[in-house]
């Protein structure tokens, strides 16, 4: 046991004091000491005994009463020892400056200790041990500089002064030359062997800083040998092990964080390290203790960041985003540049992009960047960043980058492939396979959805196979297979039941009655639909019905399918089936769907309902604020069709509606600038107005846009582009791009464009083409009488042509007679099915133009003969003439020349007969005309009062309705209105509604025809059920007889003469004629010219 | 089960080729050809190599349908002015030209008996059976109409009568009309029976299966072949993969194959069993409007064949084996 002795003054005596038995009360030994006026050492020793015994209270109180005046007087000699008292006390506030937190006691017990240093300067200011006080003070103060002078002072006097020379190695650690702090704290090692483990410590951190890590460790571990409690070798060496990011070695690493925190725990880099290891143990009650009892204990910048970057990590996994963002920005204030901890930055990016202020996160994630610009995760983020805020290019550009740097980053890959879906689905695709690729390499599963992308793309480009490949690559192995490849029998059902064969999910309940697994996990539910709608575009639609039908058994609320099988029904014409999807599912999953409704609206109008079909198209625009564009060039459409059903009857009304449509139009083109279907139809109600060279531009640039996305088929647009060419008389391009349209989108299928190309051959005077046409076209749709009107209508005028023709042989008169008697026999059918009403034309008006031809035909029958026998006629003589210049020519070629004149004369008169009986049989046909019952005209008269009008009010009407015939197709197109508003988000899902949509679309070009037909009929539908029965027939053909009327109109001059011959009273009968709308040739019209 | 191209005759007529038909071979000739074609004329065609036998004109407005009857020695023909022609196969003599206004002429039939000829009529909602003895009307089998307050509406072109087949027994006469639905008769006692529903589109062919009476097969416009129970009122199958309608359809003489042409210029082949496609043809450009099987019979005419026609003018032969 160690003992002091305190030699009695004026005696050989001693006190004896026992130090580990020291009084409590300091005064006690301070009485003794001051009594027996004991050298100043001893104070100094009882003083560090108290220290050590952690009394500082009486350490303190002995250290000040040894440096008091009195002392100073008294032992003003012992000068060591005084400088000794006072450096102690220099030190000791130093270091109670160095851990005090609060500024202002901090800066207090700084002045004190350099009262202190200052005083014992005083004595000797050569002291060295003074010196490296007052480097120590410094060095606590953060004042670098100063202190690296403090301790050169001491080392110039004494180069191997130990406390220096570790003062000088600290100095050069915090100015971070390392390799000279090391060589300090290596001589202070070499002077001083037994030096305290702290020496060590610093050679153990240089090394650690210059990188040598092994070496660092074994300084650590001599630390931790020497001093077992030993903090910071503790935390290097946990560091050390944290930082091989091997299981085993942050086991160990944490074991000693462990220990490190039980031996001290204000440590605050330990408790930083255990903060960070909760947080990703995920106990962040813990990470917040730790943190907040570092911050606490802890003044340094960089300790402290770390401390808040922990806190809000915290914070920002646990979701909480604003508290995060606050604590990351606290983190990022901590210190001095972005190059020193450049995690709260990142941190900070991800909680602003997760609020959405992209702004900010871009500034954060730059700085991210500055600092590492080749950091993949940041650059993906920036590419995020710079999409949301529009700048697609640059978000490409970046998400580019981050795929250069590291190709082998599947992530980047899809991400990049996510962004380029929309702009270029060629370069997406690719992406997306790169990204398969690598996670196929890298022997990782491949997401469904990545699988599903990829499928979605072949999809879109028309790659089928490949499209189905992948899909049923992402489904795997399932209960879909059998179904797909129709191993499973699905389709015994009765045929009375076959209209609800939709519907019936029965079907799978009896195959997980009989054993069958039916599964269908979530996450392929969007695969499973894609890949039906592949097998409905393969044209295997029972298959898509039955995927269909599997989704919805497993999770009835998926409206889609609903809305496909729906789509499908509607496809085979089945309305009421696809309404009854629509409205008993589909809506009743979400009844404010708008898609649902839409196709709804489609329905009704197919049925002809055209107001609840209006009303329908307002719910569905309304359920989106408007937004929806399908909706609003639905309600658009709508008033487009009810301007022109409206036409006859109203034109004020007429102006309105397409007005309005007009409107409708321009607000969907102002929303979604790049909407063909809203520039289709604006172009559409310009052309009506007579805007055709404003509509062409539209319509071309339509139908450019148009090309080369299957999911958007517009043939619409070829129609209204043809109907243009048509106006304008551009005849053979109109002919043209009917027969390219038909061809490309209808498999010459459509009897309503034939119709359009028959009435261009009409109007260019191919009457050859325009029958064939019309027969092909009856071919196609039997039950289309109107067709079977205008074919004979067609003979009639190419009868009534080849008759006014100046030249023309009698086989062209026979065939002339042999279409009179086919346009009578077609007539005739008319009239006499017009009996069991198949078809919707009056009765009366057949009859009358049954009568009329028949009568032209009487008329020509004799005609035919004459002309036949002129023929016979011509013939012998021109035999004759033949022979005669056979011999002629034998003789002398300049006698055949006069003969030959000579013969010509001949055939002129001939033909000059043959003219004059044309004109007879003309005159035939006019009197017959005159002899129609005046009665019957005046009951036609007044039915059709308006039409009574000057031949000038009609010509225009006339104009007008060929309009409307031609855009009647157009509006149609215009009505599969929808793609584009669904545009293409990244996700899947929406995929998917596109998918649907793009169908929809597709389906109202399939049924465009039959709803052309109906079209009228349904117009006339919302007529007054009394004038029905006049109505029908006159919208019904009128618009196409308007059509050949008009083109009378223009008939070319050189025929006026031949009719100018008409006595005035015939103009009469023609003009009776022509109120029927029935148009009986070509004579009448020419006539009204006159 | 497949099918091997033959012979193809491009240009086979002037105009678009609407129906063909295979008249039975006789005792002194082999099976022909029949073609009919918006040009307005009927061709006979020979042997595989299809040489032109003869070319009839003397209809109006082209010839929509064919029909030979099954001893091979007259056929009839019709046209959209809505004549039949009867004739004799080998010497072109009009036997009879029919005609039953206001009803217009679809697809003809004679059954397999050969005393009747089955016109289905258009817009008369009604198959017209005429005897081939004497050539006069004897029955008219009208589809019943649906219950409605105005006959006059748009419904009432919805039972337009395109198509007709007789059952192999000739007991049983099948009319696929423009609605889709597809009537049964009862012939000898020249009744309706009962409707199969399942096409919502225009059928414009129906064919029984030669070896199972009761086995209907329709083709239709929406892109579907069905394949029915027609006593049993079932449907027995679905068979979808044309991209367009569905034109015609005709079963081999074995009964276990169909043919369809298709208005996506595609020829398929059907193989019963597995009641899906086994082989597509796309020798046409255009709608193929007909194919026929040829009946068995004649000298040394075992293999099959079948025969398609189009709208691109052209006619291609097949081996089916």
């Amino acid at each position: 046991m160690a003992c002091l002795y305190i030699p009695v003054q004026n005696s050989e005596e001693e006190v004896r004091v026992a130090l580990d038995q020291l009084p409590r009360d300091a005064a006690d030994i301070l009485d003794i000491l001051k009594a027996e006026q004991a050298p100043l050492d001893l104070w100094l020793i009882i003083a560090r005994e108290y220290f050590k015994q952690g009394k500082v209270e009486q350490f303190r109180q002995i250290l000040e009463e040894g440096s008091g005046p009195e002392i100073d007087e008294y032992y003003s000699d012992v000068r060591y020892e005084r400088i000794a008292i006072l450096n102690a006390l220099g030190a000791y506030y130093s270091y109670l400056g160095k851990i005090e937190t609060k500024q202002r006691e901090k800066e207090e017990h700084f002045i004190l200790a350099t009262q202190y240093y200052n005083k014992a300067s005083r004595i000797d200011m050569h002291e060295p041990s003074t010196w490296v006080g007052k480097g120590q003070l410094l060095l606590a103060k953060g004042d670098v500089e100063q202190a690296s002078a403090a301790f050169k002072i001491v080392l110039d006097g004494d180069r191997d002064n130990v406390p220096a020379l570790l003062g000088q190695a600290c100095v050069e650690f915090n100015r971070g030359r390392y390799s000279e702090s090391l060589e300090l704290y290596k001589r202070a090692l070499q002077v001083h062997p037994d030096c305290p483990a702290a020496v060590r410590l610093g050679i153990g951190l240089c090394r650690y800083k210059l990188g040598q890590f092994d070496k660092a460790r074994q300084a650590f571990e001599r630390v931790l040998q020497l001093d077992p409690e030993n903090v910071e070798a503790l935390v290097a060496l946990a560091i050390m092990d944290l930082h091989t990011n091997e299981a085993a070695g942050i086991r160990t690493g944490m074991l000693k964080m462990q220990r490190a925190f039980e031996i001290y725990p204000y440590f605050a880099m330990a408790l930083n390290y255990l903060a960070n290891h909760f947080f990703f143990t995920g106990q962040h009650f813990l990470v917040e203790q730790l943190t907040e009892t570092a911050l606490a204990v802890t003044n340094h910048g960089p300790t402290k960041s770390h401390s808040y970057y922990n806190l809000a990590r915290s914070y920002h996994s646990k979701g909480d985003y604003e508290k995060a963002g606050l604590y990351y920005m606290a983190s990022a204030k901590e210190i001095n540049s972005p190059y020193e901890f450049i995690f709260p930055y990142y941190g900070l990016g991800q909680v602003q992009l997760k609020l959405r202020d992209f702004r900010s996160a871009q500034l954060n994630f730059e700085k991210v960047l500055e600092v590492y610009p080749d950091n993949c995760e940041t650059l993906k983020a920036l590419g995020h960043i710079y999409v949301q805020l529009g700048q697609t290019e640059k978000g490409q550009e970046f998400m580019r980058k981050a795929t250069k740097i590291d190709p082998r980053d599947s992530q980047a890959f899809l991400e990049l492939g996510e962004l380029l879906i929309s702009s270029d689905s060629g370069a997406a695709l690719d992406a997306f396979k790169t990204a398969r690729g690598l996670l196929k390499k890298g022997g990782q599963e491949v997401p469904i959805e990545l699988l599903n992308n990829v499928g979605v793309l072949h999809f879109e480009r028309g790659e089928f196979e490949l499209a189905e490949q992948t899909f049923k690559e992402g489904l795997g192995d399932g209960i879909w297979l059998a179904f797909i490849e129709g191993r499973e029998n699905f389709q015994e059902i009765a045929a009375s039941e076959s209209i609800h064969q939709y519907k019936d999910v029965q079907f799978f309940q009896q195959l997980q009655d009989s054993g069958r697994q039916v599964k269908l996990p979530w996450n392929k539910v969007t695969t499973l639909f894609n890949l039906a709608r592949l097998q409905e575009q393969l044209h295997n639609p029972e298959t898509a019905s039955i995927l269909y039908r599997l989704i919805l058994f497993k999770y009835p609320d998926y409206e889609d399918a609903y809305l496909r099988l729906a789509a499908i029904a509607k496809a085979r014409n089945n309305v009421q089936l696809s309404i009854e999807l629509v409205v008993h599912d589909a809506l009743k999953v979400n009844d404010k769907c708008p898609n649902a409704l839409s196709m709804l609206g489609e329905l009704e109008l197919k049925n002809d309902d055209w107001v609840k079909a209006k009303e329908t198209f307002r719910a569905a625009s309304d359920a989106t604020d408007g937004k929806d564009s399908y909706a609003t060039l639905s309600l658009g459409n709508w008033n487009y069709f009810a301007a022109i059903r409206n036409e006859k009857r109203n034109p004020k009304l007429e102006a309105t509606h397409l007005e309005k449509a007009k409107e409708l139009y321009t607000r969907v083109l102002l929303q979604h600038p790049a909407n063909l279907y809203a520039a289709n139809g604006a172009g559409v109600v310009l052309a009506e107005k007579g805007h055709f060279d404003v509509s062409k531009d539209i319509f071309a640039q339509v139908q450019e846009a148009a090309s080369g996305n299957i999911f958007v088929q517009m043939p619409d647009v070829w129609i209204n582009l043809a109907h243009v060419y048509f106006a304008q008389g551009n005849f053979a391009l109109a002919v043209k791009m009917y027969q390219n349209c038909l061809r490309k989108f209808y498999y010459n299928t459509d009897s309503q464009i034939l119709l359009y190309l028959a009435r261009t051959h009409y109007e260019a005077e191919q009457w050859q083409d325009c029958k064939k046409t019309l027969l092909r076209a009856i071919h196609l749709a039997p039950s289309n009488y109107t067709l079977r009107f205008d074919a004979g209508v067609t003979m009639q005028k190419f009868s009534a042509s080849t008759l006014q023709k100046e030249k023309k042989t009698a086989d062209e008169v026979r065939s002339t007679i042999a279409e009179l008697e086919n346009a009578v026999r077609l007539f005739s059918h008319l009239s006499a099915a017009s009996n069991l009403h198949f078809h919707g034309f009056d009765e009366k008006k057949i009859d009358t133009h049954v009568e009329y031809c028949k009568n032209v035909l009487d008329a020509a029958k004799p005609h035919l003969e004459a002309a036949m026998r002129e023929e016979q006629q011509i013939r012998q003589r021109q035999e004759v003439a033949r022979q005669v210049a056979l011999a002629e020519e034998a003789r002398r070629k300049a006698e055949e020349h006069r003969k030959f004149q000579l013969e010509r004369r001949k055939q002129e008169d001939e033909l000059k007969r043959v003219r004059l009986q044309e004109e007879h049989f003309q005159r035939i046909k006019e009197q017959w005309k005159s002899s129609t019952p005046a009665s019957k005209r005046r009951e036609r008269s007044e039915i059709d009062d308006e039409e009574g009008g000057n031949s000038e009010k009609r010509r225009r009407k006339g104009g007008k309705r060929r309009k409307k015939d031609k855009s009647s197709k157009s509006r149609y197109e215009t009505e599969e209105v929808e793609a584009e508003m669904m545009d293409d988000q990244e996700d899947p899902e929406d995929e998917d509604a596109n998918l649907s949509y793009r169908d929809l679309a597709s389906q109202n070009d399939q049924d465009d025809a039959e709803e052309n037909a109906h079209d009228p009929l349904a117009a006339a539908g919302l007529e007054d059920s009394d004038a029905e029965d006049e109505a029908v027939p006159s919208t019904n053909t009128g618009r196409r007889k308007q059509a050949w009327s008009e083109s009378d109109d223009d008939e070319p001059p050189e025929r006026q003469p031949f009719s100018r011959e008409n006595s005035p009273e015939l103009q009469e009968s023609d003009e009776e004629v022509r109120e029927d709308g029935h148009k009986p040739n070509g004579n009448a019209a020419a006539e009204d010219e006159d | 089960m497949k099918l091997a191209g033959l012979k193809s005759v491009e240009n086979a007529h002037d105009e678009s080729v609407w129906a063909a038909t295979w008249v039975p071979a006789t005792d002194t000739r082999g099976a022909l050809l029949l073609t009919g074609s918006l040009d307005e004329t009927v061709k006979l065609w020979r042997s595989d190599e299809l040489v032109p036998e003869r070319t009839n004109t003397g209809h109006c407005l082209g010839v929509a349908s064919l029909a030979a009857h099954p001893s091979g020695l007259i056929a009839a023909s019709a046209s959209l002015d809505s004549f039949v022609r009867v004739f004799d196969v080998d010497t072109n003599a009009t036997i009879a030209t029919l005609e039953a206004p206001p009803s217009e002429v679809w697809q003809l039939r004679f059954n397999p008996q050969g005393s009747t000829l089955a016109v289905a009529g258009g817009g008369s909602a009604s198959i017209k059976l005429w005897d081939t003895a004497t050539w006069d009307l004897v029955a008219t089998l009208p589809i019943p109409r649906p219950e409605g307050p105005k006959p006059s509406d748009k419904s009432g072109s919805k039972k337009f009568v395109l198509s007709v087949a007789w059952s192999p027994d000739g007991k049983r006469l099948a009319c696929g009309s423009m609605d889709g639905t597809i009537s049964i008769f009862d012939v000898a006692r020249g009744k309706f029976l009962h409707h199969l529903e399942g096409h919502f589109m225009p059928v414009r062919s129906l064919v029984y299966s030669p070896i199972e009476p009761r086995l209907l097969f329709s083709a239709s416009d929406d892109t579907r072949v069905h394949m029915y129970d027609a006593e049993g009122k079932s449907l027995v199958g679905v068979m979808s993969g044309h991209a367009s309608w569905v034109l015609s359809v005709d079963v081999s003489p074995d009964g276990a194959a169909i043919a369809t042409g298709s208005s996506d210029t595609t020829v398929r082949l059907w193989d019963l069993s597995m009641r899906a496609a086994v082989q597509t043809m796309s020798n046409h450009t255009d709608l193929v409007w007909g194919v026929a099987f040829r009946p068995p019979g004649g000298s040394g005419v075992r293999a099959g064949r079948l025969a398609s026609v189009s709208d691109d003018k052209s006619i291609s032969l097949y081996d089916y084996s």
